[in-house]
């Protein structure tokens, strides 16, 4: 049902102890005088890292240790707050973006392990001042309460759409299965994903 | 507060002056009641909307809590100093004192006990991690069942079930079940709920000498500000709440809430801005949830279908020494002799709060339930009985009009007798359910609206916008007062600074913010016009209008000038003018039906809701977009308490199981069905609240939906396949249909 984003390899807080010590990515993030065993050991308990997140076309340098997810180092480190941290667990989907155009819980990825990658938030989807399509239809079909899941919502319309531009409701509703809402916006947020239109001039 | 009112009265009781204000009538209206987009729709879409969640004070500390693993437990002691010493951290607080008997105890999992404030919040998880805390864990009550036993240990110093509280009106309850016709006899009963709310509670403390200011999480700035400055010892005077997006409350975020004090005690100690939010585990355990509802009852039917008696035995558990009271019957269809005897069960679990219609839907599942049985005694058709059984129809009790509406929409003459007859496995069914609720308008509500001399406008009111869309409510009435487009006034809402209006909770809000907004702005509105009526050489400022940006003369539209230009006579004063909540341009009262249609697999026990039909009234409708949204939105919480929703405690250890959003289920995209609402506008009435209504009918309508189809009773929540299953079992063992 909400399968999605959980059987994407890579992508949890456990696989990250494991892979660590040998993947690409730590060889990237960890400093150069350390083995590749003592990191691994080092990895359990240790400072923040230097990184570099490649976020809405922007390269961000930061320190992080490497427990921190994706999401918080977007929330806490560079105050891009549109995706929200809610079970923080991959059950919710209020913290989807995008890494390398697939949409991901960003609570449920590593930072260190998105380096390298292109990593697009809600925030990205707008042009200017005009709203990208998912966003408007959600505007003008009331898809949207209180509001907390919507930046989740938006971002995985906006990547179905971009995968499949004419969805039928069948394809919309499995594809925005992984993300909840509380206050049941479904009946919009179906009505906003089938009828968004082109992205304006 | 959330209330429990029976609908009272259409017209309140009067003791606010009554208004000369007035709504435009129906046709003049230019915003109110068409669909009006939502004003925030654009920042919330676009991730720009910043929550509680999202907000960062300059040098802020992040702080998490300690809490109580056990469910019942003395503390020995708490030792803070690893902690302290941790380097990162700021300050840390033990939350029980252990010289102290009364306060040393944690009654239920997730009970604070300690909390740390860090430069980090990784640093602050550790800080925690290193807090040493010595437990006498304690027995401890994990479910109703335990609590009720006579040999159950002696957990709560008022009992662990409390003395019958007994209701009896009509007459001889034994005497009128002797005389009935027909009697069910049954045992009815509803699961705990949790709110859910997506952002968690929480809030960011930051004091200025002894100023403190608070961006909580809250459906109640006021209430909070008061809540947290009492709690704190400080002049109310001295806090400030502010919440101007908050992402879900549904009840259990309406008071000062312990987190935000803590919070305020942690910033005071660090001397920095910190923010505290609870974890998801946390939000299941210890920010309320509706408490579970047991009935053991009869009640009987004549041989004509007309209700006789009914007698009822009821309890339930709000948790650690927090009541659990849902009325039965009902308070729809006439049993014109009832008793009620309920019992409060307490359990170590945390309290219950308000839960949008708090014991609405439970009381509507076990009567609507029991509606649905009596009918099949007697062999008729369910919605008749319904009908033989309604009381006199008023404004707020339309129940008869809109089954009617509703059957046709439900198509419910293809409607079988109990008992899906056709051949497979796949059994479908039709059930209905009615539901009323009070929502009617705070007289205590203040409002403020300023006209400046450049021609903008704004509104303060201390309400907020908890999803409801409250704040385009304030935008919608003071725009069309003004006469002027929406985009041209501000609704300033969400800040314990602007003038007092109730918490967003019993539906009160609309009922109370729009009328004492367009009292504001009709204030605000007439003086401007005094101010213009000599330039336009009028001599009654009464006999301008504005219209279409302009103010004019009423039917000389050529006789005035545009709004802005009407606004330079202001100079350099503006106009600022205050208003109470009125009687007059609001209601109390609402009454709704919802049918489900629903497909049983009785090899599987799966329940697939197939349609939902809502016909709801609200008094005037203000935005017709938001309201379908607000019906919806019940309806999909309803579904969710009617199949998926159950707060589990394990019976050994009282810890919660599912404290989490994969198996605490809520409903997702596929789950929900195709759902049909009519809206019936009262504009005579007034406005009345919406919000608890449609989500209390859901559950009941599909419960009676499934019995349909399977042909067994249903007498339990959620609906399970374990539940639908046994069912079948239990009534029909060896087989099935």
């Amino acid at each position: 049902m909400r399968s999605k984003k959980k059987d994407e390899p890579g992508f949890s807080r456990r696989s990250f102890l494991k892979t660590v010590g040998a993947g690409g990515v730590a060889a990237g993030v960890m400093g150069p005088a350390s083995g590749v065993e003592a990191q691994a050991v080092r990895a359990a308990g240790p400072g923040a890292v230097p990184i570099q997140l490649n976020v809405n076309g922007r390269v961000h340098k930061l320190d992080v240790e490497p427990r921190v997810t994706l999401l918080d180092a977007l929330r806490t480190r560079l105050d891009i707050t549109g995706a929200k941290r809610v079970c923080d667990r991959g059950a919710c989907g209020a913290c989807t973006v995008l890494v390398d155009d697939k949409t991901v819980y960003a609570c449920s990825t590593l930072a260190i392990e998105a380096q390298g990658k292109r990593i697009r938030t809600v925030e990205s989807l707008t042009e200017g001042t005009v709203l990208h399509p998912v966003q408007q239809a959600f505007c003008d079909r009331d898809g949207l309460m209180c509001g907390f899941c919507t930046p989740g919502f938006v971002v995985a319309t906006a990547a179905l759409l971009e995968r499949n531009p004419k969805p039928t409701a069948e394809q919309a509703r499995k594809a925005l299965d992984g993300n909840i809402c509380r206050c049941g916006t479904y009946v919009r947020v179906l009505e906003a994903a089938l009828n968004t239109g082109g992205r304006r001039g | 507060m959330a209330d429990r009112r029976q609908n009272p009265p259409a017209q309140a009781p009067g003791q606010s002056p009554a208004s000369t204000a007035k709504w435009p009538p129906p046709a003049e209206r230019v915003l109110l009641g068409q669909s009006v987009k939502r004003l925030d729709g654009p920042d919330k879409a676009q991730g720009k909307a910043k929550y509680t969640y999202d907000i960062v004070r300059p040098g802020m500390l992040y702080a998490r809590l300690l809490d109580s693993p056990h469910p019942h437990a003395r503390v020995r002691s708490i030792d803070l100093s690893a902690a302290e010493k941790l380097p990162g951290v700021r300050a840390a607080l033990a939350l029980k004192d252990a010289s102290k008997p009364d306060t040393a105890k944690v009654r239920y999992q997730g009970e604070e006990v300690a909390a740390v404030a860090a430069i980090s919040e990784e640093v602050a998880e550790d800080a925690i991690r290193l807090i040493k805390v010595d437990y006498e864990v304690l027995p401890n009550l994990a479910t109703v069942e335990q609590a009720m036993r006579p040999e159950a240990p002696a957990v709560f110093e008022k009992g662990n079930v409390t003395e019958p509280t007994v209701r009896a009106e009509g007459g001889d309850v034994e005497a009128a079940l002797k005389s009935s016709a027909h009697l069910v006899e049954g045992l009815y009963s509803t699961q705990v709920q949790t709110h859910t709310s997506l952002e968690t509670h929480g809030g960011i403390c930051e004091w200025n000498g002894d100023q403190l200011t608070a961006w909580v999480s809250t459906q109640a700035v006021h209430g909070t500000r008061e809540g947290t400055a009492r709690a704190l010892g400080v002049p109310q005077t001295n806090v400030r709440v502010i919440t101007d997006y908050m992402g879900g409350g549904f009840g259990s975020k309406l008071g000062g809430d312990v987190q935000v004090v803590i919070c305020a005690r942690l910033a005071k100690m660090a001397n920095a801005p910190v923010k505290l939010m609870l974890d998801r585990k946390e939000e299941h355990l210890v920010t309320g949830n509706r408490p579970s509802a047991f009935a053991r009852l009869r009640a009987g039917v004549d041989a004509q279908g007309k209700l006789t008696a009914i007698d009822a035995e009821t309890w339930g558990t709000g948790g650690a020494g927090q009541g659990s009271f849902f009325p039965v019957p009902y308070q729809v269809y006439v049993f014109p002799v009832r008793r009620q005897r309920h019992t409060d069960v307490y359990i170590n679990a945390g309290p219950q709060r308000a839960f949008r219609a708090p014991g609405h839907p439970q009381s509507c599942f076990v009567t609507e339930v029991v509606m649905d049985e009596l009918a099949d005694l007697i062999k008729i058709d369910p919605l008749e009985l319904r009908l033989r059984n309604l009381p006199p129809e008023a404004d707020n009790a339309q129940w008869a009009r809109y089954f009617k509406m509703g059957a046709e929409r439900i198509e419910w003459s293809r409607r079988h007798p109990t008992g899906d007859r056709t051949a497979g496995p796949i059994k479908r069914g039709l059930g209905c359910a009615a539901n009323r609720w009070g929502g009617g308008g705070n007289r205590r509500t203040r409002g403020m609206c300023d006209i400046l001399p450049d021609g903008s406008v704004i509104t303060r009111i201390g309400t907020q916008d908890i999803g409801t869309g409250t704040r385009t409510l304030v935008a919608m009435v003071t725009a069309e007062t003004m006469g002027l487009p929406l985009q041209a006034v501000q609704a300033a809402i969400g800040d314990s600074n602007y003038p007092f209006a109730p918490g967003s909770g019993g539906s009160v809000t609309a009922a109370s913010v729009a009328p004492t907004v367009r009292i504001a702005a009709e204030n605000a509105r007439d003086q401007l016009f005094a101010r213009v009526a000599p330039a336009l050489g009028v001599a009654d400022p009464a006999t301008l209008v504005a219209r279409e940006g302009r103010i004019h003369v009423s039917g000389d539209p050529a006789k005035g000038m545009t709004w802005r230009e009407a606004c330079k006579t202001l100079g350099t004063e503006p106009v600022s003018a205050p208003a109470e909540w009125q009687q007059g341009l609001s209601s109390v009262g609402t009454s709704g039906v919802q049918f489900a249609d629903v497909e049983v697999d009785i090899e599987t026990g799966i329940t697939r809701v197939k349609k939902i039909v809502c016909v709801q009234d609200c008094g005037t409708i203000l935005d017709t977009l938001t309201a379908e949204s607000q019906c919806q939105g019940g309806i999909i919480m309803g579904l969710g308490f009617a199949l998926f929703e159950n707060r589990l405690l394990d019976r050994n250890t009282g810890q919660m199981v599912n404290p989490n959003m994969e198996w605490y289920l809520l409903p997702g995209m596929s789950d929900v069905p195709e759902i049909d609402v009519t809206l019936v506008d009262q504009p005579e009435r007034g406005v009345v609240g919406l919000g608890e209504p449609p989500v209390i009918s859901t559950a009941a309508a599909i419960g009676n939906a499934v019995a349909n189809a399977i042909g067994v009773r249903v007498r339990s929540l959620p609906l399970t396949p374990q539940t639908v299953l046994s069912a079948l079992e239990r009534e029909r063992p060896g087989g099935t249909l």
